[in-house]
């Protein structure tokens, strides 16, 4: 990625050590520009040509290399692995780990269940809501 | 009429003597028998907290029930009628059950069937292609 962006630049000598020093102090000028947008702007210009590698590489500079390089655990659908055929909402114990604290429906991406179940769960969930075993959202 | 399941809870108010309870288990199995049907299961849950608050009540008697109805009515109808009408009930709820208990059977004898053929569909998936080879050389021998 970083080689990228070197190659096509027409000023390839002054954007190299532009984003050299990006690569070196990166971070932590990133942070500054946190703080105080106006400094940042000119420095992300000034690597302009080097912007595409830039912003890539800002993340994934402490990791080097600029891609995002870090691995999620691939989560798998409990019910899947337990083979669950019918999500019964009676049991609000099992239904509860799927379930906000403030009584929302945690979404697939957190929980890493499949779509099928994540339907059944969805439809358990309401059922027991219903009749007031889990609660559509909780007084404060 | 394919025989149907229900499930049915209701909610009493807590303060609910238990004789008022049963009474409403009584009648509502007559009203179900008198509809062609049949209560499965009567469980007592107890005295529960409530999720959230139902006509002021923030814990509930539980009672569930299994009613199985064989012949086309409103058997149904009349049970949340007199769930209703009662004043000791605060909360009610029917599911139709059946399809996804069939879904469920269903589902779970396919995985049986799978299970068992995944062994066997190994074996005699490497002979066929094998015999084909076989009978091509032979025809051309012969």
């Amino acid at each position: 990625m970083s080689d990228q962006p070197a190659t096509p630049a027409p000023q390839g000598a002054p954007s190299a050590p532009a984003r050299s020093d990006g690569h070196t102090g990166g971070p932590p000028r990133r942070s500054e520009g946190h703080s105080g947008g106006g400094g940042s702007g000119p420095r992300r210009e000034g690597g302009g040509p080097g912007g595409p590698g830039g912003p890539g590489g800002g993340p994934g500079g402490p990791r080097r290399g600029g891609k995002r390089q870090y691995f999620r655990k691939k989560k798998v659908c409990r019910f899947c692995v337990e083979h669950v055929d019918f999500i019964d909402y009676k049991k609000v114990e099992m239904l509860q780990p799927f379930v906000q604290e403030r009584g929302k429906i945690l979404p697939r991406r957190m929980t890493g269940t499949c779509s099928r179940h994540q339907r059944w769960l969805g439809e358990a969930i309401k059922r027991a809501r219903n009749i007031a075993l889990l609660p559509f959202a909780t007084e404060l | 009429m394919d025989e149907r399941i229900y499930d049915l809870i209701f909610i009493c108010r807590p303060a609910t003597p238990e004789e008022e309870v049963n009474k409403i288990v009584a009648t509502l199995e007559h009203s179900t028998g008198e509809h062609g049907g049949k209560i499965e299961k009567t469980e007592r849950w107890g005295t529960r907290r409530l999720a959230y608050r139902v006509a002021k009540h923030r814990e509930g008697f539980f009672v569930y029930m299994v009613i199985k109805s064989t012949q086309e009515g409103d058997l149904i109808k009349e049970l949340e009628r007199r769930l209703k009408v009662s004043d000791a009930v605060i909360k009610y709820q029917t599911i139709r059950l059946d399809e996804e208990l069939k879904r469920q059977q269903k589902l779970a004898k396919h995985r049986e069937r799978r299970a068992g053929r995944r062994p066997r569909k190994q074996a005699p998936g490497a002979p066929p292609p094998a015999q084909p080879q076989q009978q091509v050389p032979a025809a051309a021998a012969e």
